[in-house]
C-alpha cells in the first residue's frame, strides 16, 4: 500500500478538486497582484500548496493557502502540490512552517530565555496590545512566578506587570499554553500560597486536617498553611 | 606513560587525516591526557535541544559515574579532522567556536566549565562561567614537539578554575551610565546570592566610591598595588545594605578610589604600575569572589588599561543617541581590546556585546543608531574586523535579528546616587531591568 500512496509527492491538482478549508485572510491586493505576476512570469506557483488526500481526487488544503488564493485568481486550472499525511500533527506543523499560524510554547516549562523571546515578539507586533509592556519587568516576574502550578493565566495579571485582565492577558494566549502540575500538598511557600484561590486553599487545608475551616479567610488559610 | 602515548599518537596521524580518523587516534588521548579515564568520557554527549558534541567529560565522583549517569558534564570537546582549518583567522575556526558556544549553553550543560576545540593541528581552550564563553588560551598550534607542554598547561587551567569573573566596564567616552552599571550590577549580583568585589579604578572622578557614600582611601590602595608585599585585601571596604524585614542584609566589597592615585602625575604612575599589576593583585581575589566588576575612566590611559588587562570581559555601555559612545565601542573592540590581548596571552580580554544604556529609545531613533551602526560594522569590515556580534550578537546569515538590549535609564536610577543607595535596591523597576540584564550577560 505505501508504495502506492502520494504522500511527499510534488503533484499539479486540479484545482476544482482541492477544498480550501478555511481560506487565506490575506488581503485582496496582495492575491490580486500576485496572480497577475504569476500569469506574467510562467503560470507555475514554484511554491507548492501543501494539501492532504481527503478521498479519491478530493483534496484538502493544509498549508499555504494563500497560493491556493493566488492560483484561483489567476485562473489556472491545476496547481502544484505537495502532499502531506492527514494527521493532525502534519497539520499542525504545516501551518506554523507557512507562517500562518503562531506556534505555541509551554509556559509551564518554558526557559526564561523563551519566556522573553515570545513576550517579544507580542510586544513589537504592529499595532499590539502590548506594546507598553516593559519586557525586561514582564519576563523577570513571569520567569519567577511559580507557573508550574497555574492552571489559568490570571494569576499573570497579578504580577502587577502591565498585563491586565481582558484582551492583554488574552493576547499571550497566541504564544503560550499550561500543562499545570498538580500542586503538592505539603507546599508551604507563601508566593505560592497567594496565587491559589481561596477554595483550592481549603481543600489543602481539609487534607492536613486544619480545624476551623468554615470560619478562615484567605489570609488566615495561607498563614495556617505557611505555619505548619 | 600517557605523555609518550599523545606525542606517538599525534605522530601516527596521517597529514590530512579527516575526524573520524583524529577521533579515533587522538582524541581519547588528548583526554586521557587531561586527566579522564575510560569512564569519565562519553562520545557524542546529548547537550539538550536535540544536539550533541563529540565528547564530554566529568571526574568520576563517589559511585556516580559519567558514562552511565550522563549527568552534569565538566568539559566539552568539539573535534574537527585536519581539512578543517582551525588557525584563528580562519572562517571554519569562528565557525568551530560558534559551534561549541552553542553546546556549552545547552540545556544539559549548565555545569560545563570549560570547552576544546581541537582539528589536532590546533587547540584552543575556552571557560564558561554562567553564560560567559571566553578564552582560557590563544589558539594554539600542536606538533609532536611542543604537544606534551602545550596539553599539561591546558590541564593545569583545568585542574585550577578560577572562582571569579572579572569584568571591566570601559568605555573611552563619558557619562555613558559606567559607574551606574558598575554600582548596579555590583548590587542586583549580591542579591542573587553572589559573591562581588566592585573596584572604583577612576580615580579622578571616584564616582563609585562618593555613589555608595563610602569614603575614599587615603594611599591605602596606592600601596597596595605599588609595594610588593601588600595585598589589597587591606584596602577592601563593605557596602552594606540592610535588610529590616529580614533582619539580615546584604553586603558587598568594594575597592574605593584612592587620592594619592588621583594626585599621582601620569609619568610617576607609569614609573610604578606595569599593565599587570592590578591583575597580579587580584589573584587572589579571583579564588574568593563569584563577579570582579571594575569601573574603569573614560579615557585609554593607564588606569583603563590595568583595569581592561586584569579583565575575563569588557562590558561597554553605549548609548543609543551618543555616535561617539557607538565609535568608541568600535574602536575599544577593534584596537584597544586586541591590543591588550595579544600583551597578555592567553586570548582574554574580549569584549561583551554592548548594550544601550540610557533615555527611552523611540522606533526613528532606534532607526537612526543602527544606521550608524551598520556604518560602523562596514567601515570595520574594511580593515578586515568583524564587529557583528558584538553589536547585533543575535545576527546570523539565515536572521536579521538587530536586537540590542536596553536598560532605560530614568529619575530613579540617575538620583540614586544622592540616596547613596543603588538604583537596585530602591526601585522595583530598576531591580527588575538590571535582573534581566545579568541574566542576558552573566547568569545561566
Amino acid at each position: 500500500m505505501s508504495s502506492l500512496s502520494d504522500i511527499g509527492n510534488l503533484m499539479h491538482l486540479y484545482l476544482d478538486e482541492i477544498d480550501p478549508d478555511v481560506g487565506t485572510d490575506a488581503p485582496e491586493f496582495l492575491i490580486k497582484a500576485t496572480a497577475h505576476l504569476l500569469n506574467q512570469n510562467g503560470k507555475r506557483n514554484w511554491i507548492p500548496v501543501i494539501v492532504k488526500e481527503i478521498d479519491e481526487d478530493k483534496y484538502k488544503v493544509v498549508g499555504n493557502s494563500f497560493i491556493y488564493a493566488v492560483a484561483e485568481e489567476a485562473g489556472l486550472d491545476r496547481v502544484w502540490c505537495i502532499i502531506a499525511d492527514d494527521s493532525d500533527e502534519t497539520t499542525e506543523i504545516t501551518k506554523v512552517l507557512a507562517g500562518e499560524e503562531i506556534p505555541k510554547i509551554n509556559l509551564s516549562k518554558a526557559s526564561r530565555d523563551e519566556i522573553m523571546a515570545a513576550l517579544q515578539y507580542l510586544i513589537e507586533q504592529p499595532g499590539s496590545l502590548l506594546k507598553t509592556v516593559k519586557l525586561p519587568l514582564a519576563t523577570n516576574r513571569i520567569d519567577e512566578a511559580p507557573r508550574q502550578y497555574w492552571k489559568t493565566f490570571d494569576p499573570i495579571t497579578s504580577l502587577k506587570c502591565g498585563i491586565t485582565k481582558g484582551k492583554k492577558l488574552d493576547a499571550l494566549k497566541q504564544v503560550f499554553y499550561l500543562t499545570p502540575q498538580p500542586m503538592p500538598d505539603t507546599i508551604t511557600d507563601i508566593a505560592i500560597l497567594k496565587t491559589m484561590t481561596t477554595a483550592d486553599l481549603k481543600k489543602i487545608a481539609k487534607k492536613r486536617g486544619i480545624a476551623g475551616l468554615s470560619k478562615m479567610k484567605k489570609d488566615d488559610l495561607i498563614e495556617a498553611l505557611s505555619g505548619g | 606513560m600517557t605523555a609518550i602515548s599523545l606525542r606517538s599518537a599525534l605522530q601516527s596521524l596521517p597529514e590530512n587525516a579527516q575526524e573520524p580518523i583524529v577521533d579515533q587516534l587522538f582524541a581519547t588521548q588528548l583526554l586521557r591526557a587531561l586527566g579522564f579515564q575510560s569512564g569519565e568520557i562519553h562520545p557524542e554527549y546529548n547537550t539538550g535541544d536535540g544536539k550533541s558534541v563529540d565528547k564530554a567529560a566529568r571526574k568520576t565522583i563517589g559511585d556516580d559515574i559519567f558514562l552511565y549517569t550522563k549527568s552534569n558534564p565538566h568539559l566539552l570537546l568539539e573535534l574537527k579532522g585536519r581539512d578543517i582549518n582551525l588557525s584563528e583567522d580562519a572562517a571554519q575556526y569562528q565557525k568551530t567556536v560558534n559551534q561549541l558556544k552553542g553546546y556549552l549553553l545547552g540545556p544539559n550543560c549548565k555545569t560545563a566549565q570549560w570547552g576544546i576545540i581541537t582539528n589536532s593541528c590546533h587547540i584552543q581552550l575556552f571557560r564558561k562561567h554562567g553564560r560567559v564563553i571566553y578564552p582560557a588560551t590563544q589558539c594554539l598550534s600542536i606538533d609532536p614537539e611542543n604537544v606534551d607542554q602545550v596539553i599539561a598547561s591546558i590541564r593545569k587551567k583545568i585542574e585550577r578554575p578560577t572562582k571569579a569573573l572579572t569584568i571591566a566596564v570601559y568605555n573611552n567616552k563619558g557619562g555613558v551610565g559606567k559607574t551606574t552599571t558598575t554600582v548596579n550590577l555590583a548590587a542586583i549580583l549580591t542579591f542573587l546570592g553572589k559573591k562581588v568585589l566592585a573596584i572604583d579604578f577612576d580615580p579622578n572622578q571616584q564616582d563609585l566610591t562618593s555613589s555608595l557614600g563610602l569614603s575614599l582611601s587615603n594611599s591605602s590602595v596606592f600601596q597596595a598595588l605599588t609595594e610588593k608585599e601588600s595585598d589589597i585585601k587591606s584596602a577592601v571596604c563593605h557596602y552594606t545594605f540592610p535588610l529590616k524585614k529580614l533582619k539580615s542584609e546584604l553586603r558587598f566589597d568594594v575597592l574605593p578610589a584612592d587620592q594619592e592615585l588621583a594626585d599621582a602625575p601620569e609619568n610617576l604612575l607609569r614609573n610604578r604600575l606595569k599593565r599587570h599589576t592590578l591583575y597580579r593583585k587580584l589573584e587572589l581575589a579571583r579564588q574568593e569572589y563569584d563577579y570582579i566588576l571594575i569601573d574603569s575612566p573614560p579615557n585609554w590611559r593607564v588606569f583603563s588599561q590595568l583595569a581592561v588587562y586584569a579583565s575575563d570581559v569588557v562590558l561597554i555601555p553605549t548609548k543609543h543617541n551618543n555616535l561617539f559612545s557607538l565609535e568608541n565601542a568600535a574602536t575599544a573592540i577593534k584596537k584597544f581590546i586586541p591590543e591588550v590581548q595579544a600583551k597578555k596571552g592567553d586570548g582574554s580580554p574580549v569584549p561583551l556585546p554592548i548594550f544601550f544604556n540610557g533615555e527611552k529609545i523611540t522606533p526613528p531613533q532606534l532607526a537612526a543608531a543602527q544606521q550608524e551602526i551598520n556604518n560602523l560594522i562596514k567601515a570595520a569590515k574594511k580593515d578586515g574586523f568583524n564587529l557583528m556580534p558584538y553589536f547585533y550578537p543575535r545576527y546570523t546569515n539565515a536572521r536579521r535579528d538587530l536586537h540590542i538590549p536596553q536598560i532605560p535609564s530614568y529619575a530613579n536610577i540617575a538620583s540614586s546616587a544622592f540616596s547613596r543607595t543603588p538604583a537596585v535596591y530602591r526601585d522595583r523597576a530598576a531591580h527588575d531591568y538590571y535582573k534581566n540584564l545579568v541574566k542576558e550577560y552573566f547568569l545561566q
